[in-house]
């Protein structure tokens, strides 16, 4: 049987060819991470809007294509509605929309929002005195906005110990701000900081799982366009390109031959 | 115009517990009563206006009623692009309070000043934009609209007027209707200063404390008058050119910073906006041959 992480990593893709759309290198690096984030949350497919969920918010908006390949593989909808995918009359646009598509908690896409937004979930849940809990993942190159680092500031200042937030190391930031160590930048800001194989969903899942104290911080290192080698070795040129019937192939091939996905 | 928000928040909260309250470090103290009773609603979160209003966002997707407060042009111009997509887009509303209206912080100068705020935020879909003039008007239109699920603006201000009007949300109030041909609109706190000018003078007066949504209805029953608004902020004017074919001038504020400091009465006279000063302007244009 197809692994559930490889079939997101082709359904990603043959949306990306048959729409013209997507960030698939991007949307590579969150796979295993969203897979592990919904493999590991209280949540109901069937019931989307169950009271008692964890919610899940996508802070790094433009990978919509893998969350909601993500969310078609856990039942959410059936893939066949993604196939619109950035049409004019189709629910699921290059950014998500939460009032359009079941599942989806925020609409994001500027960057820098969807952490502030789950500081303020993960506080409501601190006041109605309830187990649920938050995840947000964002993205390093979106860790360069200056409101990414307010809102870890405000998540320690409140103790938000039920808020995880997961952290894309899949090297975006290198050709801007860089930010050479996040560890040690959540570190001092107060958070309970982990590094794993952003490609391990077991190991993500566990920390995912496992809050203590403080706001938990998993630094997910992560290869942009995971899974095929064409897009690891020029991600930037498929930044935002969608293949065309020879490269399809190719990289469908090389999705095939790739061991541990 | 802060001691009523207290008041009102105060009293709003003994029968709904979905009350929270996101400050940016002002006015922390004066709401020690709020903070004593509701520990667990009361954020003194910091001075990160992006954040706060993001939160609040976040708080709004759970149920509560959030309350975001600190200075005008910081929450709102900082802030304008989480109120768009964390507020308005996502239709997590709540209510923003800010302080510091127009040159209430005249002696700090032209980073605190706020001339911007009324007429970026009612470009926003759904959002909906108020000016208080008073206390009272703070307490009725606050009481009707902070839990409708909608984002509302409310804007306070250090120089309430004193003139006691009937106030509705989303209603224009006609203070004076002298059947004049001239026809004198002004919103919020000036009109203290608007009403004493207009004294002995023929003309209508109305007044707005609602920016948006704008009563057409109203501002389309003097269509046939001309049309001088004068107002200490932007935004009230270009509310009222919703309405088609008015023949209408604007006398406020220039197309420059205020380089001055001082009190508000300083600032008012020299923008122009003193008694003496549109009394003139309301003489000048009841003259003009149109």
């Amino acid at each position: 049987m197809i692994s559930p992480c490889r079939n997101i990593r082709k359904n990603i893709l043959n949306i990306a060819k048959s729409s013209g759309h997507g960030h698939i290198p991007t949307c590579y690096s969150v796979v295993e991470i969203i897979y592990a984030i919904y493999s590991s949350i209280k949540h109901d497919p069937v019931n989307p809007r169950w009271e008692g969920r964890d919610i899940f918010i996508l802070s790094k908006g433009h990978a919509a294509l893998a969350y909601y390949c993500a969310l078609a593989e856990f039942g959410y909808f059936d893939i066949k509605k993604v196939e619109s995918f950035g049409g004019f009359m189709s629910d699921f646009g290059c950014h998500a929309d939460r009032l359009k598509i079941p599942g989806i908690e925020a609409s994001t896409g500027s960057l820098g929002h969807g952490i502030g937004l789950a500081v303020g979930v993960a506080l409501a849940f601190k006041i109605k005195k309830t187990d649920r809990s938050v995840v947000t993942l964002i993205g390093d190159g979106e860790a360069n906005e200056g409101s990414v680092w307010e809102a870890v500031l405000v998540a320690e200042s409140l103790k938000l110990n039920n808020l995880t937030i997961i952290y894309d190391n899949n090297m975006s930031h290198s050709r801007g701000l860089q930010i050479h160590n996040p560890v040690e930048h959540f570190r001092g800001f107060g958070c309970n900081v982990v590094e794993v194989n952003g490609h391990d969903v077991n190991l993500l899942a566990a920390e995912v799982k496992n809050q203590g104290p403080l706001v938990k911080v998993v630094v997910a290192n992560t290869k942009k366009g995971c899974g095929c080698r064409t897009l690891i070795d020029n991600h930037y040129e498929w930044h935002r390109r969608s293949p065309k019937d020879e490269e399809f192939a190719k990289l469908i091939k090389e999705l095939d031959d790739a061991e541990a996905i | 115009m802060r001691k009523q928000f207290k008041e009102t928040v105060m009293v709003l909260s003994k029968e709904d517990n979905k009350i929270a309250l996101i400050f940016g470090d002002v006015s922390v103290y004066l709401f020690n009563d709020f903070k004593d009773k509701y520990p667990d609603r009361f954020y003194n979160m910091g001075i990160c206006e992006n954040t706060l209003i993001s939160a609040a966002a976040g708080l709004s997707s759970q149920g509560f009623f959030p309350f975001v407060h600190t200075i005008t042009p910081f929450i709102t111009e900082r802030s304008f692009e989480q109120i768009k997509l964390d507020m308005c887009y996502n239709q997590f509303g709540g209510n923003i309070v800010s302080t510091g209206a127009s040159f209430d912080y005249a002696w700090d100068g032209a980073s605190h000043h706020a001339f911007t705020d009324l007429s970026i935020l009612r470009l926003l879909p759904g959002m909906e934009v108020i000016q208080p003039g008073s206390r009272k008007e703070l307490d009725i239109l606050m009481r009707s609209q902070y839990n409708n699920g909608k984002t509302t603006y409310f804007r306070l201000s250090d120089h309430p007027h004193t003139i006691d009007i009937p106030v509705e949300f989303g209603k224009g109030v006609v203070i004076k209707d002298m059947s004049a041909p001239l026809t004198v609109i002004t919103a919020g706190p000036i009109l203290q200063n608007v009403l004493q000018a207009c004294e002995g003078i023929d003309v209508n007066l109305l007044y707005f404390h609602t920016i948006k949504p704008i009563d057409k209805k109203l501002i389309m029953q003097y269509s046939g008058t001309k049309i001088l608004v004068i107002h200490d902020a932007f935004g009230l004017y270009e509310a009222i050119c919703e309405v088609p074919g008015l023949s209408i001038t604007y006398r406020g504020l220039p197309d420059a910073f205020c380089n001055w400091y001082g009190t508000v009465p300083d600032i008012r006279k020299k923008m122009g906006l003193d008694v003496e000063s549109i009394r003139e302007t309301i003489i000048t244009n009841l003259l003009k041959k149109s």
